[in-house]
């Protein structure tokens, strides 16, 4: 009792972090040192590795020049760095539910909001650590033409912002599923859905409507801007209208997250006993 | 100034009613024995009281803070609620050292308060261990720990024995009466297990489709219950005829005899206030040593908690 009220008058002289400050820091070792985060890193090097020796050496693949390799290697790194953020995104409260762990948190004077800013910047990390790994191979498959530098530069910037709004995306739905599956899933569905358009031949993607599709959507949007700049070697003042979606969608997102969190992060159902 | 006070508190799920006009004060360093079936209300009560639900109906305070300011209030309790899940992949030291860190202490601070209460529910050896090897036992004492690390002026515990063998259940009923004694917290216990409520509970509170049924000290509760009480006696083989005779003639009392058991006798008392005070359990036995009998043994039936709370719940 006395080691507690003397750690009480400790701790107001020392003064303590911030609430999101505190689940940020804890997220971050149950992600990584709990191994989560390193397997999924794990999977994504291979995955990256995979990639990067079939278009630089398979003969199929290898007409590509430098800078298409080079774009085919950051858009994976894109897509599946956004990938992993949005799971990790999806499970931040949905996953704490099912394992009964909310509670105890949600009894804590730390604020709902704090509680979802933390766990969503967690979740970005799994994008930081997947754009790291990308970084290597990038300057391998462009060594020899200078567009290293701003392929990363582009790479790190519509990453983000992607990661951004697919992670809140994730932890938005993850706010309102009944179950860590139904997360999961539905994420990962609208995760395929945004990554749709991708895949529709080039007649498609042409036109006002076509170009409308892959403005609106900030995942084809921030996909096309990478592709202008890598590939087609434009500045990146040329064609930066196209970063609006991915932008606004970061933005809108990110800020949902603290402002429905205040209000949704909540246990289900309620009469036990 | 009570701990925790209610007035009218209600909580209303649409039109299924979980509580119901509930009233009630709990003094710092009482232990409060929350009682009743399953979906009596226990539960969403206690999770109001801790500011997890919003009231539909009424007002609380809790350690001096009303309920509409729960930041306040969160400060201020511990809770351990009904199957409190723990993260898997951490420490038993780190579990507690994170909520100790939510609750505003530095790292260090945080780390210092986690030992010492570890070795107060006497995990202080296993708290480098991941609670995924924790037995289910170690668990709740690991909850319990959690329950205190902001030194709260009262503590919630839903069903903290439940699923625990005898030896977890003496553990974890040793906290709690730690808590409140050496800690002067007050402690709201909600459970199943009545004995754990007789030997450890200075008050009961019986809650039965959201309603209060009964309340007081464990003897008012039963007295008031009017629970149908019995008794089993076992007297000298020689003295059984005497003994069934005296017995017959006392007001408010039926007597028989159990089958092939000699000296054995059943006694049936009429509730409390059919009678006169001729059918009380005491002056039945008063009037059989009066008589030379020679009593080997009496074991009265119905006198305790969970024939009380039976009468109540059944009859309600």
């Amino acid at each position: 009792m006395a080691a507690v009220e003397q750690v009480a008058e400790q701790t107001v002289r020392e003064r303590s972090a911030p609430g999101w400050a505190v689940v940020l820091h804890q997220e971050l070792r149950d992600l990584w040192m709990g191994g989560r985060g390193l397997l999924l890193s794990f999977a994504f090097s291979i995955l990256l590795s995979v990639i990067a020796y079939l278009v630089a050496t398979n003969s199929a693949l290898n007409f590509l020049e430098h800078r298409e390799s080079v774009n085919v290697t950051l858009q994976v790194a894109v897509a599946v760095g956004g990938l992993l953020a949005l799971l990790a995104g999806a499970d931040a409260v949905s996953g704490e539910r099912e394992r009964g762990t909310l509670e105890s948190l949600l009894l804590t004077p730390v604020s709902r909001s704090q509680l979802a800013s933390g766990k969503l910047l967690a979740a970005l990390s799994l994008w930081l650590a997947a754009f790291a790994i990308t970084v290597p191979y990038v300057w391998f498959l462009g060594r020899g033409i200078s567009i290293v530098g701003d392929a990363l530069i582009t790479g790190f910037v519509v990453g983000t912002l992607l990661a951004v709004f697919l992670s809140s995306l994730g932890l938005v739905v993850s706010l309102f599923a009944g179950s860590n599956r139904v997360s999961l899933s539905l994420s990962l569905f609208l995760l395929l859905a945004l990554f749709a358009p991708t895949q529709l031949p080039s007649s498609a993607q042409k036109g006002w409507a076509g170009e409308l599709l892959l403005r609106v959507n900030p995942v084809t949007a921030g996909e096309h801007y990478v592709g202008k700049i890598v590939v087609n070697g434009h500045p990146w003042s040329e064609d930066v209208s196209w970063l609006l979606s991915p932008m606004v969608a970061a933005v809108v997102f990110a800020a949902a997250v603290p402002l429905l969190g205040a209000r949704f992060i909540q246990l289900r159902g309620g009469v036990s006993g | 100034m009570p701990a925790v006070e209610t007035h009218g508190l209600s909580k209303r799920y649409g039109s299924l009613v979980a509580v119901e006009d509930l009233n009630l004060a709990v003094q710092a360093g009482e232990v409060l024995g929350v009682l009743g079936p399953n979906g009596a209300g226990k539960t969403t009560a206690i999770r109001v009281l801790t500011t997890i639900l919003a009231p539909s109906r009424g007002s609380f305070a809790v350690a001096g803070f009303p309920h509409t300011r729960p930041a306040e209030i969160r400060r201020r309790i511990g809770v351990l609620p009904e199957s409190a899940g723990y993260p898997e992949r951490q420490t038993g030291e780190e579990y507690l050292s994170y909520h100790a860190r939510l609750y505003g202490q530095t790292r260090g601070g945080a780390r210092a308060v986690a030992r010492q209460l570890l070795e107060e529910v006497g995990l202080l050896e296993r708290r480098t261990s991941l609670i995924a090897s924790y037995s289910r036992g170690m668990r709740q004492r690991l909850g319990i720990a959690r329950t205190l690390v902001n030194d709260p002026d009262v503590v919630f515990l839903d069903e903290p024995t439940l699923g625990l063998d005898p030896a977890g259940q003496r553990q974890v009923l040793g906290n709690v009466q730690r808590i409140a004694r050496k800690r002067g917290a007050a402690v709201l216990l909600s459970t199943h297990l009545l004995t754990e409520v007789e030997e450890n509970c200075s008050r009961v509170l019986i809650l039965n489709r959201g309603r209060v049924i009964g309340e007081g000290t464990v003897a008012e509760v039963v007295q008031r219950a009017a629970a149908p009480r019995s008794a089993r006696l076992h007297v000298a083989p020689e003295h059984a005829e005497l003994a069934a005779a005296v017995l017959s003639n006392t007001d408010g009392v039926e007597v028989g005899r159990a089958d092939g058991q000699p000296g054995w006798l059943t006694v049936v008392f009429a509730p409390p206030g059919e009678h006169t005070a001729d059918g009380s359990p005491n002056d039945a036995v008063r009037t059989l040593l009066d008589s030379g009998v020679t009593l080997l043994s009496f074991e009265l039936e119905g006198a305790r908690l969970s024939d009380a709370f039976l009468a109540m719940t059944e009859a309600a």
